[in-house]
């Protein structure tokens, strides 16, 4: 679809990423030490997360399992909509 | 400081000598301890790593020759870069760090298959120890219905060595492992991947001093010095040896420069393992059907993790767990009650008068019977404590606590240590070597005895009993007041976190990273298996510990004899207990105690739960002999101030359970604290406050109650 490259792709932190759609992550802010753990964890950079619910704490799937975060660790996951979803 | 034997890079392991050891490594929730009860059946061992409370599983296996293989079963962890105790003893264990734990000869690394790139990350770090490794895919039957394909063969090729998909659950493939493990020779991991080229120079720089100042094997040298690079905040735990001047010299110095150029060298050292990872799956793992929609775990966790409907479940859960605790109990509490009491008549109606006989019906049989009727209510509870882990659903619950935790700021992770705590601090504050932030880890081990502990349930139940005697009262009334007391705790324990995180250990709202499992159904032979273990160590302390405490009371009860003629209540007025309680007395008269509640309390700081026995030994001292063995809370309600008045008013009773909600009365809790911060100055401190507070407490409770003209 030559029309949805023409666009820039939106970068979101986690947090504000909304429910349902999926996101690549683009970056990881913060202390090295939490990214070091998020990076640990599958956070990598062009990993694919899916946001399934985000109410204070979200519930994301990050390569078929299901990982819990507090809305401050998911500020440091800036991330790359992904349109049409996943 | 001479390294012992084991840890000499030169000496190879010696299979003739001595039983080869193998390690279980793996992610949590990847089936490790199923898979280690398996391969071991009952034949374990479960004991501490000295210095730390993280739990050491050892069992034995055996080779397809018969031969006894030595497994230990390592904590779980996500990298070797350690951030908890936990891992810390993980890390050490298989670098040979420990004094006390043999470097295991082969690694067992046990891998989800349903998330194989990143279980395969700590497992690409250990294949880097260049050691034999064996590594099982676990769960090959949820990975295809998740519609995955594992070409297992390639996987092996890849890495060069024994790759073998299981299902642990099932027992599917431990035939295989069992093989794999007789195995006389394994072959070593050929497995490449190119370190950045920036932090290749300081990884050889840090190998060659590692193998030359700390006597590393060199492959061994080379993944200490990888992990070195990623463990900038390495957490030290005590019994493990630490490294030698001159490289942490080299470390430091390598820091600095990074530090100035700013290179995010531990990032890129993670990327490029993952790449490498990526690369690997990449030829391994076909997606052969995509996932039809959501499964069963995603339709629970809808609810379950619901805003609205989370609570209630967990509302639920908590209540089912309470209401089976005080209902499923009475009938083999009051089976092991009454048999205590016709074991000590028998005993009366075989032997003469005398000390002795007193000794074992009223010292031993009266005090260690009063704490066993409690074993039922402790199954119960770490039977479910068992099965809520084993379904998944205590990640949910830790989930759905965290936004409640946050406001005191604790995470979510703190409430499992905490849910522990209403069955025993221990076990409480063992859980939390999982919490990662240091301060955090404190406050939740400074407030979770707090929480009331199953043995405060015999004193609640005691004083509930004394404060309502028999039928007359309602039981939703007890019930009541009985969530009150667990309400109080928790609330204190809640409050006095947020005190904490604000004042004494200031720190930001810790960042939560979990992952919650896949719903499974509970194995109920693990969960039994767990739950047997428990009871036993509750046991075990109630035939030495409770049993030694109860002989020393009646000693002091009974000694020294008052004259000739003196009736029972002078005696013990005369005896050592007597003159402790009333030395005790002018402090906790403002409570509503007297003297002989004061001994109870001397003697219940070893553990709650010695309150009952010792009322039990003090009142039955007191009583007439015929009724030696009469219900407790009748001699109770029999007790009298010297001034007639009752001593057990229901707001001397309240108060008392005011006190046992706060107070620290328990030496083991002490003494875990002790070890888990390695110093006195925490418990110490918890003991202060919290007993400062449960004097504080009772003291307003009487005193108001009083006034009021209760």
């Amino acid at each position: 679809m030559p029309k949805s490259s023409q666009h820039q792709p939106v970068q979101v932190p986690l947090s504000e990423l909304p429910v349902g759609s999926a996101g690549r992550v683009r970056a990881l802010t913060g202390e090295a030490e939490v990214c070091q753990r998020l990076r640990e964890m599958g956070f990598c950079e062009s990993a694919v997360i899916q946001k399934i619910s985000g109410q204070h704490t979200l519930v994301c799937q990050l390569c078929g399992t299901r990982i819990a975060l507090s809305e401050r660790a998911a500020q440091h996951i800036v991330v790359e909509l992904i349109r049409g979803g996943s | 400081m001479p390294l012992p034997p084991h840890l000499q890079p030169s000496a190879p392991p010696a299979p003739d000598r001595r039983q080869p050891v193998y390690a279980l490594v793996g992610n949590p929730n990847c089936g490790k301890s199923t898979l280690f009860n398996a391969l071991t059946g009952l034949k374990q061992k479960i004991g501490n790593y000295p210095g730390v409370t993280v739990e050491k599983k050892t069992g034995t296996a055996w080779s397809q020759h018969g031969q006894p293989l030595t497994v230990i079963d390592l904590p779980g962890a996500y990298s070797l870069a350690a951030r908890s105790p936990d891992e810390a003893v993980l890390r050490d264990v298989l670098l040979g760090r420990r004094t006390d734990t043999p470097m295991p000869d082969r690694i067992i690394c046990i891998a989800d298959s349903t998330n194989l790139e990143r279980n395969l990350y700590i497992v690409h770090q250990i294949l880097d120890l260049g050691r034999p490794v064996i590594l099982v895919l676990n769960m090959m039957d949820l990975a295809a219905q998740a519609g995955l394909d594992i070409r297992v063969a390639r996987l092996s090729e890849a890495l060069g060595i024994p790759v073998i998909p299981c299902e642990a659950t099932n027992g599917r493939g431990l035939v295989e492992l069992k093989l794999a493990m007789s195995r006389p020779d394994l072959p070593l991991p050929r497995h490449s991947w190119s370190i950045p080229a920036p932090i290749a120079a300081a990884v050889s720089e840090l190998q060659a001093s590692l193998v030359e100042n700390d006597r590393r094997a060199p492959l061994i040298a080379r993944a200490e010095a990888l992990l070195l690079l990623t463990d900038q905040d390495t957490v030290r735990v005590a019994g493990s040896t630490t490294l030698s001047p001159r490289t942490l010299e080299i470390f430091q110095s390598w820091q600095k420069r990074w530090g100035t150029s700013g290179t995010d060298w531990a990032g890129s050292l993670v990327q490029s393992r993952y790449d490498a990872i990526t690369g690997l799956t990449a030829n391994v793992v076909r997606q052969a059907t995509a996932p039809a929609g959501p499964n069963t775990s995603d339709r629970i966790d809808a609810v379950v993790t619901h805003p609205v409907w989370g609570w209630l479940v967990l509302g639920a859960v908590m209540t089912a767990l309470f209401v089976s605790i005080f209902t499923l109990a009475q009938a083999p509490m009051d089976w092991i009650g009454n048999h205590a009491s016709l074991l000590a008549d028998a005993v009366k109606h075989r032997m003469a008068p005398g000390d002795l006989r007193d000794l074992i019906t009223d010292g031993a049989i009266g005090g260690v019977g009063s704490v066993i009727t409690f074993l039922p209510q402790i199954l119960i509870l770490f039977f479910f404590i068992g099965l809520l882990e084993s379904t998944g659903y205590m990640a949910r619950a830790a989930f759905i606590m965290d936004r409640l935790m946050s406001r005191v700021g604790l995470n979510g992770k703190s409430f499992i240590p905490m849910l522990s705590s209403y069955a025993c601090a221990i076990p409480g504050i063992m859980a939390t070597r999982t919490i990662e932030d240091p301060k955090d880890r404190l406050v939740t081990i400074l407030v979770a005895p707090l929480m009331s502990c199953s043995a405060r349930l015999p004193v609640y139940l005691l004083m509930i009993a004394a404060l309502m005697p028999g039928n007359q009262v309602p039981v939703p009334a007890k019930v009541g007041l009985m969530l009150l007391m667990y309400a109080l705790g928790t609330l204190g324990a809640f409050g006095f976190a947020w005190l904490f995180k604000r004042t004494l250990l200031k720190g930001e709202p810790p960042l939560m990273i979990m992952e919650l499992p896949p719903y499974r159904l509970p194995r109920l032979r693990d969960v039994l298996q767990q739950m047997g273990g428990r009871a036993w160590i509750f046991l075990r302390r109630a035939g030495t510990f409770i049993l030694g405490i109860s002989i020393v009371l009646w000693f002091l009860a009974a000694y020294p004899k008052a004259s000739a003629g003196a009736n029972p209540a002078q005696q013990l007025a005369q005896s050592f207990a007597g003159r402790a309680g009333h030395a005790l007395e002018p402090v906790i008269k403002p409570l509503g105690f007297d003297w002989q509640i004061g001994i109870g309390l001397i003697s219940s700081f070893a553990a709650r739960e010695v309150f009952v026995s010792t009322m039990g030994v003090v009142f039955n001292a007191s009583a007439d002999d015929k009724e030696n063995t009469a219900p407790l809370q009748q001699a109770m309600g029999k007790a009298r101030w010297p001034d007639g008045r009752a001593l057990f008013t229901p707001l001397a009773c309240f108060s008392l359970m005011i006190f046992y909600v706060f107070a620290m009365q328990c030496m083991s809790t002490i003494a875990v604290v002790k070890r888990e911060t390695n110093s006195w100055k925490w418990p110490i401190f918890q003991t202060v406050y919290m007993t400062g507070t449960a004097w504080m407490l009772s003291f307003i409770v009487y005193q108001t109650g009083s006034a009021l003209g209760f």
